[in-house]
């Protein structure tokens, strides 16, 4: 076989020219593509649609949204990434489902993206984004499967992640004199002064299931519980988890009506409507006071870390974003994922209206933005073990604590009998699933 | 050789007569197919599902034979027993307060009176909204904080009460609004059996001196018994498969106290993901729905009635 110089030489600059053409633009393998995004309804995501019609733009990768309400995408989810091709390029998660869904095989890790050159932007800056958000969504593995650690994989990157902060009204406070708390005394002292000047004190979750199982857990952490010690034996009925759950009958009783039938969405808008004063959950509700199709409050609102209790810990929740095993389009759906987290990315969903990841874009906006320094603040103290994120998690936080505080919070009951009965159902669900298989290998030999 | 030819057509014209009798069974074919495939198939599947342990997002084949597992945990577990209780407690209230309202409306508004029609058109309205609109229209209604409900008792000075967060309040909230959907359907099927009664037996009652209670206990509601009968039995068996109102209007809580079977199951199976137990507890729905059926088919088999006439 014999070469043809000429044809060689008009390889040789085709390949130089098509490589060069490939530097010049990341994007361009992948014009046309079409990728398909599961992410929930919620105002932050509400808020990214404009990014993604500017990442179509710069891109030439279409981008179709199918935009659930967010405690129906883990069903729907599930569904879709069980089949052997499914549809999602890209699935938004509730940090709480991770577990779930890396332990069935269902998220393709990251590392497969992140050390691809064509794929990763040099500029991206990982370390820039809140630890405490990466770990709490993105990082499977670790210590008990769901901390950071050595064995810790990265699955997801944080889109639409939270902490929580106090929410105050500044307006009915000075009216009252209050000094606003900083510790759980002071905010429970604040409540009761407030509830006897027939004012609705502190707003919060309620309903039975998930959402007052959150309510109980943002306050179980600054007063020194846990869910499980580190033998997975449980602590539901510790003095601490008691007291936490005095606070919350203590909410019940002097808040706004109704709290016992509250998600996030009615707490929310107790606050946001004037009928309570102070919100202690996600820092979500600052972007929603600002909102004038949502609040009546704008103006009005002061800002404050989490009160401590015997210690500082905040919540760390929200969701992250990570590619299906069974995507159809996984390298495109991680340059969607990158563009989104950029850091340009950031400070457009800022400018939109939601809510950032990253420290810089905190620190950058935090002149116009007083909630971001205090959220700022507030990340070092978020505790990512706040709630154990392990696959059994949803059947603990619905059935067994979303039952028993319900009974905390809509009845006048003993609060340690109904916690010691919930203690006994999470060991055995644990026995069941396996958890003390190891302890009791060792214990017998 | 007359007599061999006679046996001869006796024994052809038999497969004959044997093939036509095929005949209905032909044309029932198609929807015996189709009752096959979308009734009896999901049960079984749910049969067989209830003896492995399968969890969404995992291989089916790699999910565990349990055996009866599930069904020995089901008799012990204290919420499948509390949500049948609920259950039951949700149909005594709902279906005897339906019945007496539904047929009474029924017997007041039969005879052509004015504006009657407009009210019989206002009153089914609820019929037609689907159930997942109903739910979240009352939820809002009965809501504590921005509900008329509270909103109108206020106003005549009585606190407002948190429907959705008391387990009494709850339940009187589910079954309120089952009411408000369900009566124009007993409504609906009532009035037209008393419309079609045979005039000659009413004026015969009347001619025989029966007062307006004879006349209605001893002479309308007697002929009309297999009509109550049909009413009763469906609004039993939707009783057992109500789900979507309560899952938007309470979730089953607070608690459990609004938690009837079919949402009990719905929970396991997608909330806690545990399939196949979700798949034992549906065995037992259909079973305690299939004995009651027939319970009420044998107080008075409508069809067969039917038949005799």
């Amino acid at each position: 076989m014999t070469l043809n110089p000429m044809k060689s030489l008009t390889a040789g600059v085709a390949a130089a020219f098509f490589a060069a053409a490939a530097f010049a633009n990341p994007y361009e393998k992948y014009e046309g593509t079409t990728i398909v995004v599961s992410w929930p309804a919620l105002s932050h995501f509400a808020a990214a649609e404009t990014l993604v019609e500017e990442f179509t733009e710069e891109t030439g990768i279409e981008v179709e949204i199918d935009a659930l309400q967010y405690l129906k995408l883990r069903d729907r989810q599930i569904l879709e990434m069980s089949k052997a091709e499914g549809e999602y390029d890209v699935v938004s998660w509730v940090v709480m489902w991770k577990g779930e869904y890396v332990s069935k095989g269902l998220l393709t890790p990251l590392s497969e993206m992140f050390t691809s050159a064509a794929l990763v932007d040099p500029l991206y800056d990982i370390d820039d984004i809140a630890d405490a958000y990466l770990q709490n969504g993105g990082v499977v593995g670790g210590r008990k499967g769901y901390l950071p650690g050595r064995s810790g994989a990265l699955y997801g990157i944080p889109f639409g992640a939270e902490t929580s902060i106090l929410a105050y009204r500044k307006d009915i406070f000075e009216e009252q004199g209050i000094e606003v708390p900083t510790t759980y005394d002071e905010l429970a002292a604040a409540m009761t002064q407030l509830h006897e000047a027939g004012i609705p004190a502190l707003t919060s979750r309620g309903k039975t299931g998930h959402q007052v199982t959150a309510a109980w857990l943002l306050h179980l952490a600054p007063m020194g519980g846990k869910i499980f010690d580190d033998q997975w034996n449980p602590q539901v009925n510790s003095p601490e988890a008691v007291k936490a759950a005095e606070f919350l009958r203590h909410i019940a009783k002097t808040g706004p009506v109704g709290v016992e039938t509250f998600g996030f969405g009615e707490a929310a808008a107790a606050f946001l409507q004037g009928d309570a004063a102070m919100h202690l959950d996600s820092l979500k509700i600052a972007a929603m006071s600002r909102n004038p199709s949502l609040s009546k409050i704008d103006g009005n609102v002061g800002y404050a870390l989490h009160p401590v209790g015997s210690r500082c810990g905040s919540e760390t929740g929200g969701f992250a974003m990570g590619i299906p095993a069974n995507a159809p389009n996984r390298e495109a759906a991680f340059l969607f994922i990158q563009y989104m987290t950029s850091k340009a990315g950031d400070q457009h969903m800022v400018e939109l209206g939601g809510d950032p990841i990253r420290i810089s874009t905190l620190k950058n906006n935090a002149d116009k933005f007083p909630d971001y320094l205090i959220t700022a603040e507030q990340l070092p103290c978020a505790d990512p073990d706040w709630r154990p994120l392990i696959p059994e998690w949803n059947e603990i936080n619905i059935d067994v604590l979303g039952q028993a505080l319900t009974q905390v919070l809509t009845t006048d009951d003993p609060i340690q009998p109904i916690m010691d009965e919930a203690n006994e159902k999470l060991r055995a669900i644990m026995e069941r699933e396996g958890y003390y298989t190891w302890a009791n290998y060792r214990a017998d030999k | 050789m007359g007599d061999a030819s006679a046996g001869t057509s006796v024994a052809a014209s038999k497969p004959i007569r044997d093939l036509s009798t095929l005949v209905p069974y032909f044309f029932i074919l198609p929807a015996v197919a189709i009752m096959l495939a979308g009734l009896l198939y999901p049960v079984i599947q749910a049969f067989y599902l209830s003896f492995y342990d399968w969890k969404i997002g995992t291989d089916f084949e790699d999910a565990p034979f349990v055996g009866l597992r599930h069904f020995i945990r089901m008799v012990g577990d204290e919420n499948v027993w509390e949500s049948i209780w609920v259950t039951i407690r949700f149909g005594f209230w709902t279906i005897s307060i339906e019945m007496f309202l539904g047929v009474s409306l029924a017997l007041l508004l039969e005879k052509p009176i004015r504006g009657a029609s407009v009210f019989r058109t206002i009153f089914i309205l609820p019929l037609m909204v689907s159930p997942v609109v109903v739910g979240l229209i009352w939820r809002y209604l009965f809501d504590a904080r921005v509900g008329w409900i509270n909103y109108y008792l206020g106003l005549i000075g009585i606190e407002p009460q948190v429907w959705l967060g008391d387990a009494d309040l709850a339940f009187f909230a589910i079954v309120f609004t089952d009411i408000w959907q369900w009566t124009p359907f007993i409504f609906i099927i009532v009035i037209a059996g008393l419309q079609a009664l045979p005039s000659e037996v009413l004026e015969a009652s009347k001619i025989d001196g029966a007062n307006w209670w004879q006349h209605i206990f001893f002479v309308k509601l007697p002929m009309i018994r297999s009509i109550l009968l049909i009413a009763l039995l469906m609004r039993l068996i939707d009783v057992f498969r109500a789900l979507e109102v309560m899952y938007i209007l309470t979730g089953g809580g607070p608690g459990r106290s609004t938690e009837l079977l079919s949402l009990h199951i719905y929970n396991r199976a997608f909330d806690t993901q545990q399939l196949g137990y979700a798949s034992a507890i549906s065995v037992l729905l259909i079973a305690i729905v299939t004995i009651l059926s027939l319970g009420i088919l044998k107080m008075g088999n409508p069809m067969k009635e039917k038949t005799d006439i």
